[in-house]
């Protein structure tokens, strides 16, 4: 079919397939993409609100055993480098995000061995004890599939506990490209295959649970993968209708093992206009300003993106792959506005909370992330001891009264 | 080719206000591959500081220009500096110094300052910051005149009318030409509210449309980074100044010459190297 056909479709708000869409990825002009998917955006947004939420990503260990080859946030069990955030370090960093306006915490981390399920429901109900309408987006996918192996409880009964604990939604998270050939190549097959993420966010749909989806593009995938993975989703969806947004980004690659460069502006633009044209069904679509910068950020408005995601008052996963850029409320408001949309507040759930709240109550300006622990900083969270410890390193640290050993740093 | 598509101040004011981002990048790429069609020109500047130029050039560099930057202290310092960078050239354009710095550095004499850099052997002013010069044609005229060419425009801070600022750069070429290239994004920017990717966009493609009397609109890709500038050569610029030229610089894994090539060609253009003359390098 000709281009001209499949943007007469993409106009008529009809459903483009695959072999339309991957004849639009190589063929369409950069100005014709982002054309269509600013027709689906105003279709589905009218209004002309561009959304943001303000909250912060916080990761509460970064200890983990799936050793993906593109993530260099991680450390192995017995690394000295590895931590585990105690529950007053977390209480410290929501004092701080409600301070700025915050309605919630992105919450993830590594695949601890040594965090049971019911350190994470503790957490969670400490959580909602002490903040009550205090939002939890947490644990992806991988995450609730690691809990279920420790728990050895099903998903449905993993996310039944965590949501009676507290959680309110699950982050798309960990979906990296959803087709098993490239998550053997990514060494991420393990935490969770294609089957699972899926799995997981159905569950968590009947379960009453919103969640959005992710995709990370640009290590060893092809085209023809990208394209499954958001056929998958639109699949889901359609089941479902549970992913309030999607959210893509570039493989990050410095201090990876997997290495190689990272895809360009253009490629970023170009996915992100593909993905708001196949995945109709979808709500709303982020900007990924955190890996692709404020610039592009804002230019993904006119690519079909219709919310600026997170203030995110604390990043730590892309950051250690060489991404490090920020953003406050005032710097996303005014990119919003300069751009000629109204901004507004959401929650997780896309609700519109209102206007800037900066403009409600003066708040300081925010021009560097927060890092989930300042450098040096080796404190043991004390709620560790009460779990039992399953990792040979961690018995060997508690059994050497917390003294840590050569052998131990690995 | 030169005045087939005039704008008016107007219609680049709208422009510049416009909020149909892809409408205005389209604008401008067309006019940017009317003049150039895929062609993408980049060049690699090794820039060396008037009060430290080394004494050889690195082995790990390759570069079409070595630019001198900083703002000398005295004319024998500025002429130092330049006599020292010939000897580094091998090949590559020399570059030096900001037309404005040298209008400081004149003190009024200036005809004698640019004799004496002329006579140091310099070719090519390095920039000539518009917003920084008061009477730029006649600063232009005078270095002219000393046999130095000024070959590329920057904006320093930029301006509260940007058509105006743009509209006063063709209007200077009209008047002294060998204007090659334009750079209109400001070289100074806020921490605290930095330019947009709109604006900045807007202002390429502006400029392209705007100043059609300059074949080239250059973007900078160290001070605007690969994504940005990569986007800015799709709605109406056609050149990159200031690609590294030491290899395995930036702590990538590709060179930079690997990374200007991969983007220009992911933006469906074709990358030609050049160097300080604006001559493609072989």
């Amino acid at each position: 079919m000709s281009i001209d056909r499949i943007a007469a479709k993409v106009r008529d708000d009809e459903r483009v397939n695959g072999a339309e869409a991957l004849e639009l990825y190589h063929h369409a002009p950069l100005p014709l993409l982002g054309t269509l998917a600013d027709v689906v955006r105003v279709r589905k947004h009218p209004d002309g609100v561009v959304t943001y939420i303000i909250d912060r990503n916080v990761n509460y260990t970064n200890i983990c055993v799936a050793r993906c080859n593109f993530c260099a946030f991680y450390r192995p069990v017995g690394s000295g480098e590895g931590y585990v955030l105690g529950f007053e370090e977390v209480f410290k960093k929501i004092d701080e995000t409600i301070a700025l306006g915050g309605v919630q915490l992105l919450l993830q981390g590594g695949h601890n061995p040594d965090l049971p399920l019911e350190w994470y429901e503790d957490l969670f109900r400490a959580v909602k004890q002490r903040y009550p309408e205090f939002r939890l987006h947490a644990l992806s996918p991988p995450e609730v599939i690691h809990l279920t192996r420790l728990s050895r409880l099903s998903v449905p009964e993993v996310i039944e506990r965590l949501i009676a604990a507290g959680l309110d939604s699950i982050p798309g998270g960990g979906a990296e490209i959803l087709v098993d050939r490239v998550r053997k190549l990514l060494n991420c097959y393990g935490k969770a295959t294609a089957d699972e993420w899926l799995d997981v966010m159905r569950h968590a749909h009947r379960a009453g649970l919103r969640t959005t989806a992710t995709m990370m593009y640009g290590h060893v995938e092809t085209i023809e993968d990208r394209l499954e993975h958001l056929l998958r989703l639109r699949d889901v969806q359609d089941e479902s209708g549970g992913f309030t947004a999607f959210i893509t980004w570039s493989y990050q690659p410095e201090h990876t093992e997997l290495g190689g460069a990272e895809a360009t502006g253009i490629e970023y633009l170009r996915m992100l206009a593909l993905a708001r044209i196949v995945l109709d069904n979808f709500p709303s679509l982020q900007a990924s300003w955190v890996t692709q910068g404020g610039k592009v950020g804002q230019l993904s408005l006119a690519f079909g993106a219709n919310d600026m995601g997170s203030v995110m008052i604390e990043e730590n996963v892309v950051r250690a792959a060489g991404a490090n850029y920020c953003m406050d409320e005032v710097e996303i408001v005014r990119n919003i506005e300069n751009a000629g949309f109204i901004a507004k507040r959401r929650n997780m759930h896309y609700e519109i909370l209102g206007d800037p709240f900066f403009r409600q109550q003066s708040v300081p300006r925010q021009l560097e992330l927060a890092v989930a622990r300042a450098d040096g900083d080796t404190s043991r969270a004390p709620e560790i001891d009460r779990y039992a410890a399953r990792s040979a390193a961690e018995k060997r640290l508690r059994a050497s009264g917390g003294r840590r050993t050569t052998e131990q740093h690995g | 080719m030169e005045g087939m598509s005039a704008m008016s101040m107007e219609e680049a004011q709208e422009l510049l206000a416009g909020r149909d981002l892809i409408a205005i990048g389209a604008r401008g790429d067309d006019e940017r591959r009317r003049r150039h069609g895929t062609r993408t020109t980049f060049v690699r500047v090794f820039e060396v500081h008037v009060d430290a130029v080394p004494r050889t050039f690195p082995a790990t560099a390759e570069a079409g220009e070595i630019r001198v930057i900083g703002r000398p202290h005295s004319v024998d310092a500025a002429v130092a500096a330049v006599t020292r960078a010939l000897t580094l050239a091998a090949g590559a354009s020399v570059t030096a110094f900001s037309l404005a710095d040298l209008v400081d550095l004149a003190a009024g004499r200036l005809p004698e300052l640019f004799a004496s850099l002329r006579a140091g052997g310099l070719e090519l002013v390095a920039e000539a910051p518009i917003d920084m010069l008061q009477d730029a044609a006649g600063v232009i005229r005078m270095a002219h005149d000393a046999g130095l060419m000024v070959p590329r425009v920057t904006v320093h801070a930029g301006s509260t009318d940007p058509a105006e600022l743009i509209g006063r750069i063709r209007d200077l070429q009209a008047a002294v030409g060998g204007i090659r290239a334009f750079a209109p994004l400001p070289r100074t920017s806020s921490i605290a509210h930095p330019s947009t990717g709109y604006d900045d966009v807007r202002l390429v493609a502006t400029a392209r449309l705007l100043a059609d009397n300059i074949e080239s609109i250059q973007v900078d890709w160290a001070r605007y980074g690969p994504k940005l500038a990569q986007v800015a050569l799709t709605m109406g610029a056609d050149d990159v100044d200031s690609v590294s030229a030491l290899q395995g610089d930036l702590g990538r894994r590709r060179s930079p010459l690997e990374e200007i090539k991969g983007n220009i060609k992911a933006a469906g253009l074709e990358p030609v190297e050049r160097d300080g003359h604006y001559k493609v390098r072989a």
